[in-house]
């Protein structure tokens, strides 16, 4: 296993959401958020997802990332229905597919960034002198290498969120997905976070599907999905919207 | 950076609870060590006892006497192999404080029936031709300074003699030999012809009779023998088997141990629920950073595993600490009490239920967060804003 591993050396792993149907429970109500959800993401895409709250932005991204799973239709990533995982399966896969980057970065304080970093790495069956050396790669890709050794609490928030970025790039996935992952943070930082992540799609073709509601922040992707338009288009014609060059992947060719 | 590392620093996460709740544990180990080792002491005597010897006292009361001539009455019974007869003289050394288990015996039969005293011959045999000889054990030698040919003043607090003194003299003549560290290695006992001549009130008659069956017979059958023999006497006997006997003589030891048993249960589970608390709450504490663990590839079971291992090393720390403790104390208290309650030792396996404790109270503190870790949704505890 290598660092970082630039596009095309995965397969590819194009995202289909098809029929999506999502409902829960709460209280004796039963609330829909998405109800014949259509969207697909090229492998190696940057995608912005935006919109008001409450229409399922975060909810799609837990579905890509295995977090949650449809109450009907097929969640397919690089050909593998994941929705029809079971539940260990699915674990192993986020693993070994998916870095996961959160608007609250979730670092473990008593770890330092180099063991925050570190922390996937223990899934794997890396020694420990390579675990070392792919966390000290990881942080130095995000700008990190001279704060290793600090503890989330001695760190400012965009450097936190860095740490956070290396964690989930570190095992090298193919998709990483952003729930606003500039939200905690102010222009300038955020605007670096921005430019890395920029990065990691250029030259690692890293898929990055990215949750905000900065406009700013979805001008760094390569298409923009603004999803109260994209749902009042209708189920026709959301497979319309797609970009021609992604609409084979709906039909699987 | 390896999960064992993870474990150990979130246990150190909050040094204060940590060591709030490991100090929890040190005392409820310290007491359950300390108990195993007076548990120890109780029982020494019961389990070192033989099952081929009968004892009989007095049916209403063992502070009263028998006649002696029961000993041959009961020699002739079918079954029987010896019979021999004890009073107790009780007595101290110089103060009160300095009390002892002493004994008369039938010097022509005592040792034949109870051959667990390791006495030499040529010991033994100048003891039996030595009206006033004393038999002590090696640690009664040791602590005294006696040795053979040393006269020795006893007092009695029960028994006065024709002189109209509670004060007997006597003469070291052997030293016996034991191998475990029970309440006999402090008795001493003398010939109870001597006794029965010198004190001034109930001559012929004894405390107890110790009866050896053979070992093809069954006790209770010669048991009930022995107190039909005596039941339309002035005198009527009770007899049990000697475990029953030892058993009946300690039993307000017993009771207490059982009263102490009781509460240091109750103790120990109000430990365990302790800690239960503390890692439900270090786990509802830590519940994004579980979330956040689960999302990029932890399964269940490894989380479950990491709350385990730091109920573990709580559990273990306090566990070794509170036994070491306790063995310690233990070592001083057997000094101070070796006359009282001698025995007082920790059985190796003591240290291995202590071990299995351990590793079960670990497992059951962990149960309660496994089956929220199991349960919990990522998406819901990360927070799904939509």
């Amino acid at each position: 296993m290598s660092t970082l591993s630039v596009a095309p050396a995965k397969k590819l792993n194009n995202i289909i959401l098809q029929d999506i149907n999502k409902s829960y429970s709460k209280g004796d109500n039963n609330v829909v958020v998405h109800d014949k959800f259509n969207l697909a993401i090229k492998s190696g895409d940057f995608v912005a997802i935006m919109g008001p709250s409450g229409l399922g932005k975060s909810t799609l991204l837990h579905l890509m990332g295995g977090l949650d799973r449809p109450t009907s239709g097929h969640v397919e990533i690089g050909g593998q229905r994941i929705d029809e995982l079971s539940e260990s399966k699915l674990t192993r896969w986020r693993a070994d597919n998916i870095g996961f980057i959160f608007q609250s970065h979730h670092l473990l304080p008593v770890l330092s960034a180099q063991g925050n970093v570190e922390l996937p790495l223990s899934l794997t069956p890396l020694n420990k002198k390579q675990r070392q050396q792919h966390a000290a790669n990881a942080l130095a890709l995000v700008g990190m290498a001279d704060r290793a050794h600090h503890f989330p609490k001695e760190l400012s928030g965009g450097q936190e969120q860095r740490v956070a970025i290396a964690r989930a790039i570190v095992s090298d996935p193919q998709i990483l997905l952003c729930d606003e992952p500039t939200g905690n943070l102010d222009r300038k930082t955020a605007d670096e976070i921005l430019a890395l992540l920029k990065k990691l799609n250029n030259d690692f073709g890293k898929t990055i599907v990215m949750v905000t509601h900065d406009l700013k922040a979805a001008e760094y992707a390569s298409r923009v999905i603004n999803l109260e338009e994209y749902i009042a288009l209708g189920v026709e014609a959301q497979g319309a919207q797609i970009p021609q060059e992604q609409q084979s992947i709906l039909v699987g060719e | 950076m390896n999960l064992l590392e993870l474990v150990f620093r979130n246990s150190f996460r909050k040094k204060t609870r940590f060591t709030l709740t490991c100090l929890s544990v040190v005392v409820a180990f310290f007491l359950l060590t300390t108990l195993a080792g007076i548990d120890h002491a109780l029982n020494a005597s019961v389990s070192n006892s033989n099952q081929y010897r009968l004892m009989t006292s007095h049916k209403i009361s063992i502070t009263r006497s028998l006649p002696i001539n029961y000993q041959q009455k009961i020699k002739a019974l079918a079954g029987v192999e010896n019979a021999t007869y004890v009073s107790w003289f009780g007595g101290y050394f110089q103060n009160e404080k300095n009390q002892l288990a002493v004994m008369a015996v039938d010097h022509n039969t005592y040792f034949d029936i109870f051959d667990e005293y390791k006495i030499p011959a040529e010991q033994l045999t100048s003891w039996k031709s030595t009206r006033t000889g004393l038999v002590i054990s090696q640690s009664i030698a040791d602590k005294y300074d006696w040795q053979i040919g040393d006269k020795v003043p006893l007092s009695s607090s029960i028994w006065m003699n024709k002189s109209g003194s509670f004060n007997w003299e006597f003469i070291v003549s052997a030293i016996y030999q034991r191998q475990d560290n029970t309440t006999d290695s402090k008795r001493i006992f003398f010939q109870h012809l001597y006794f029965d001549k010198a004190r001034a009130y109930a001559r012929n008659m004894t405390s107890w009779l110790s009866t050896q069956i053979k070992t093809d017979v069954d006790d209770e059958q010669v048991s009930k023998a022995i107190d039909k023999l005596f039941n339309n006497s002035d005198a009527a006997t009770r007899t049990t088997t000697e475990q029953v006997f030892i058993k009946e003589q300690a039993q307000q030891f017993v009771d207490m141990a059982m009263v102490i048993k009781v509460v240091l249960i109750a103790v120990f589970f109000t430990l365990l629920l302790i800690v239960c608390n503390t890692m439900i709450q270090v786990n509802r504490e830590r519940l994004n950073e579980t979330a956040m663990m689960k999302a990029i590839g932890f399964s269940s079971l490894s989380l479950v595993k990491q709350v385990y291992l730091e109920s573990l090393l709580m559990l273990s720390l306090g566990a070794i600490l509170g036994s070491l403790l306790a063995t310690l104390t233990l070592s001083q208290v057997q000094l101070q009490f070796a006359d009282f309650l001698p025995g007082i030792a920790i059985d190796p396996s003591h240290y291995l239920t202590v071990f299995f404790l351990v590793i079960g109270a670990a497992g059951l503190c962990s149960l309660f967060p496994a089956i929220t870790i199991k349960r919990l949704i990522i998406s819901e505890t990360l927070g799904a804003r939509a």
